[in-house]
């Protein structure tokens, strides 16, 4: 197991295992599929080797948009509170660092991520944000045993059938994301240019 | 229109968990998108369409979703008539192909336990024979099914079924 760093300071770098896609040799479609990546900064390692497949690329990018970015329903904060979660259970400390920071950059409530590191699932939160770390760790963990029963928890603190399923989505957008982190590369330091979903 | 989740919860897109799933037109656009050009991408990379859906089915044994499997099995079905990749994914068979079992090594990694993968890991399908472009599909892939698996968990519950 590697070590899990520290969740709520800063950025972590990230260091590819698979050689990143020289970008002076990439094709249109290469180029075109970068251009649509979640931010807007310099185009980072973890980009350069995903465009590779520009194809997966180039759809990946706008629904990660679409699903943590999207308009209304689930207030940001809490996606992000989705994706601390299911990063911190999958073990990627780089993708738990990055947005517990996004987090606390939306919510200004940086006790949540100080319990949360300190307690994990057992962090005495309010109840509508214990609810959704609940149910964000039950799905990471094993989506078979989610059943509707699950949905209650999260209605009694208010949520919407769209709120529930930006939930989902942002969840179910990390098991994906904490999987390429992870795989295809490692959290390093020093930081280093990256582009961290 | 119905789309691949719409089929696999058996909902119409009409019905109110179709028109909810609407109400994220870009997430239903291109979860549908990323669907396609996953398991039938115009450029493979080398990892092929029939060895893309028994990895998948693989992926969804592991996470034991029973609608995936029967949706993962068919697919594999159609491309791979004989049964060969079937039967390594079912366990059946010997696998005896140096790069077909580092690609099944490398799918029970990642889909239970993506923190515990090492760039050995990588090394590997890469000595396998797998390019950069393959090894990538194959990473998208696992990540998608699991990212699915768990979409499909929370509208099976928004719909109110287990």
């Amino acid at each position: 197991m590697k070590p899990i760093r520290d969740f709520t300071h800063g950025e972590l770098g990230w260091k590819p295992w698979v050689t990143p896609l020289d970008i002076t040799a990439a094709t249109q479609e290469q180029l075109s599929a970068l251009k649509v990546t979640p931010s807007n900064r310099a185009v980072g390692a973890y980009s350069l080797v995903l465009a590779h497949d520009p194809e997966a690329l180039n759809e990946r990018s706008p629904l990660y948009n679409g699903i943590m970015f999207g308009a209304k329903g689930l207030p940001r904060a809490e996606r992000e509170l989705g994706a601390v979660m299911a990063s911190r259970i999958n073990g990627c400390a780089y993708c738990a660092s990055v947005h517990a920071l996004r987090f606390n950059q939306l919510a200004k409530q940086p006790e949540v991520m100080e319990l949360l590191q300190r307690d994990g699932i057992d962090a005495k939160l309010e109840p509508r944000l214990k609810a959704i770390v609940d149910y964000a760790a039950k799905l990471t963990r094993d989506p078979a045993a989610i059943t509707p029963a699950d949905a209650a928890p999260l209605r009694a603190q208010g949520l919407s059938d769209l709120e529930i399923l930006d939930l989902t989505n942002a969840v179910a957008m990390f098991a994906w994301a904490n999987r390429l982190m992870q795989t295809l590369g490692e959290a390093a330091d020093p930081a280093a240019p990256g582009n961290p979903l | 229109m119905s789309d691949v989740i719409d089929t696999l919860l058996e909902i119409a897109p009409d019905s109110p968990v179709g028109k909810l799933r609407r109400e994220r037109p870009d997430v239903v656009k291109h979860l549908q998108g990323s669907d396609d050009v996953i398991f039938s991408p115009a450029d493979d990379g080398g990892l092929t369409r029939p060895e893309r859906a028994a990895a998948a089915l693989r992926v969804a044994e592991l996470l034991r979703d029973d609608v995936l499997v029967r949706h993962y099995r068919a697919r594999l079905a159609a491309l791979d008539p004989k049964g060969t990749l079937l039967k390594t994914v079912d366990g059946h068979s010997e696998l005896t192909d140096a790069r077909w079992d580092a690609i099944v090594a490398h799918v029970d990694l990642v889909t239970r336990g993506p923190g515990l993968a090492t760039r050995d890991d990588i090394d590997e399908l890469t000595a396998a024979g797998l390019s950069s472009h393959a090894i990538v599909s194959l990473s998208q892939l696992i990540s998608f099914v699991n990212f699915q698996a768990r979409v499909l968990a929370g509208l099976r519950m928004l719909k109110g079924v287990a």
